[in-house]
């Protein structure tokens, strides 16, 4: 499993570059539209000069389900310029509402799995073909109880687009917390992506206490259980694990993060059998 | 009322409340759907007052005396409430009870808060945004950042000689560059 940190700001430069001399990192997540202004060849010999290692792609917003026809023709063509000379280990993207009735969720919302699937289809379709890319489409940290549509949305999403899922082990506990949805639900998707992410979460202000996906702390003791119980279900050639902070950089608090990550994932000898019939018995 | 609202089961029986303060009393107080609009309500008022802290002296320190009628007024206007969230902002002010009270620095900093935030959202080709106000002569510029060590710049340009005003409360021109053009291309009215 190759562990990686997400870079979405500039600021954050300087604590990247200390995660990967001290080899707690391999690979950096670029929220790569946050760079599109950045000339390509500027960008190209920032990371060369920067980070050295390879890169992920991660797409945060190109609405593709929603943004008319021009706008991501337009957005493809500079993001498949990159692609192509940085060959990201993958290239991801969003599956949420990012508008309602043309005005702006600055929470972004759920899909209606039943009823947006037909549309959401046709869109990774378009957004694939556009960006000449196999997509990997992250899952929603789900509130409300369509979240229990969301595995089986994403099991026939793969099946019928060819996309991969970027599985955010984190997302799904606050599913799991929030509306109860299984973590065995996931267990296909899992096997089936090398892709994952994981994060700190906090919960609402108000009572009942939502679990909301803030990236802003240490991961949960229910996210750790979690990967070691699935570990071998994740680890697989050519995995990854993009750990996610997007506030409160406390870089002591990040790096023990880190290390319980690489500590899951290190490499041992291991009968899978084993390995899954566990997971599937402690879930 | 509550009671006649069929139960919402999925994240999209709630869009139309999202936005909107008074929608939240729809919902009974312990219930997820009223902590869910709580928790999309307050990134709106955070990304309010946390960029523009001035406005809490007009307001009081919770914002609402601003927060709620703005956000009744900009549901039934429509408004998009993207990166000219904060230009929506002052054009409500000056008909409010608050309008005595705007200074010119208070505008200025929802220009370039609304700058700022073109600046990292728009996912246009333009490099760059300038804003300009019928009542101000400045022109504030929004620049996406050229380098990944760095971030989204903003400017404001006092002009030898001020440009128009725009038509409306406020126009704005994107710009292909990293800086002004010579000429003046005219301005575009802002988004709704
Ligand atoms: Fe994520």
């Amino acid at each position: 499993m190759r562990i990686g940190f997400n870079f979405t700001l500039g600021d954050t430069a300087p604590l990247v570059r200390r995660l990967l001399a001290a080899g707690r990192i391999d690979y950096v997540e670029l929220l790569i539209d946050n760079f599109l202004a950045v000339p390509p060849d500027d960008l190209a010999d920032e990371l060369a000069g920067h980070f050295t290692v390879p890169v992920g792609f991660h797409i945060m917003f190109s609405k593709f389900i929603e943004t008319d026809e021009a706008a991501l023709d337009s957005l493809a063509r500079r993001l498949r310029g990159l692609i192509d000379r940085l060959k990201p280990l993958y290239v991801s993207d969003h599956v949420a509402r990012f508008t309602h009735d043309g005005r702006q969720l600055y929470h972004l919302a759920e899909i209606d799995y039943a009823s947006d699937y037909d549309r959401v289809r046709r869109r990774v379709d378009g957004w694939q073909d556009r960006l000449g890319q196999r997509l990997f489409l992250e899952n929603y940290p789900s509130i409300m109880d369509g979240g229990h549509d969301a595995p089986a949305f994403y099991e026939r999403l793969v099946r019928d687009t060819g996309c991969g899922v970027l599985f955010d082990a984190s997302n799904a506990v606050c599913a799991h917390l929030n509306c109860g949805v299984p973590l065995e639900a996931w267990e296909g998707v899992i096997a089936a992506t090398p892709h994952f992410h994981t994060a700190g979460y906090n919960l609402s202000i108000l009572q009942p206490h939502l679990v909301l996906d803030t990236h802003d702390r240490a991961l949960s003791e229910a996210t750790m259980a979690f990967l070691e119980r699935c570990r071998d279900r994740f680890d697989k050639p050519g995995a990854t694990m993009t750990y996610e902070r997007d506030d409160n950089f406390d870089e002591d608090d990040i790096v023990a993060d880190l290390d319980r990550l690489r500590a899951v994932f290190a490499p041992r000898i291991q009968d899978r059998d084993h390995g899954r019939i566990a997971c599937l018995a402690q879930n | 009322m509550a009671a006649s609202l069929a139960l919402p089961r999925i994240d999209a029986d709630l869009l139309d409340a999202l936005t909107v303060p008074a929608r939240q009393g729809d919902y009974p107080r312990d219930s997820r759907a009223f902590v869910r609009i709580d928790t999309s309500l307050r990134i709106y008022w955070h990304t309010l007052f946390d960029i523009c802290p001035g406005l809490l002296d007009l307001s009081g320190p919770d914002g609402l005396a601003i927060f709620r009628p703005f956000m009744a007024w900009a549901a039934a206007e429509k408004l998009s409430l993207n990166w000219t969230y904060y230009l929506w902002v002052d054009v409500w002010l000056a008909q409010s009870a608050f309008r005595d009270r705007v200074t010119p620095e208070l505008r200025l900093s929802l220009m370039g808060a609304s700058a700022a935030r073109w600046a990292t959202g728009d996912r246009s080709e333009a490099g760059g945004i300038a804003l300009g106000c019928a009542g101000l002569p400045d022109l504030v510029c929004g620049w996406k950042t050229r380098s990944i060590l760095s971030g989204r710049r903003i400017e404001q340009f006092t002009l030898e000689e001020p440009l128009p005003p725009p038509d409306g409360p406020f126009g704005f021109f994107t710009i292909a560059g990293d800086d002004l053009p010579d000429g003046f291309p005219g301005w575009t009215p802002i988004p709704r």
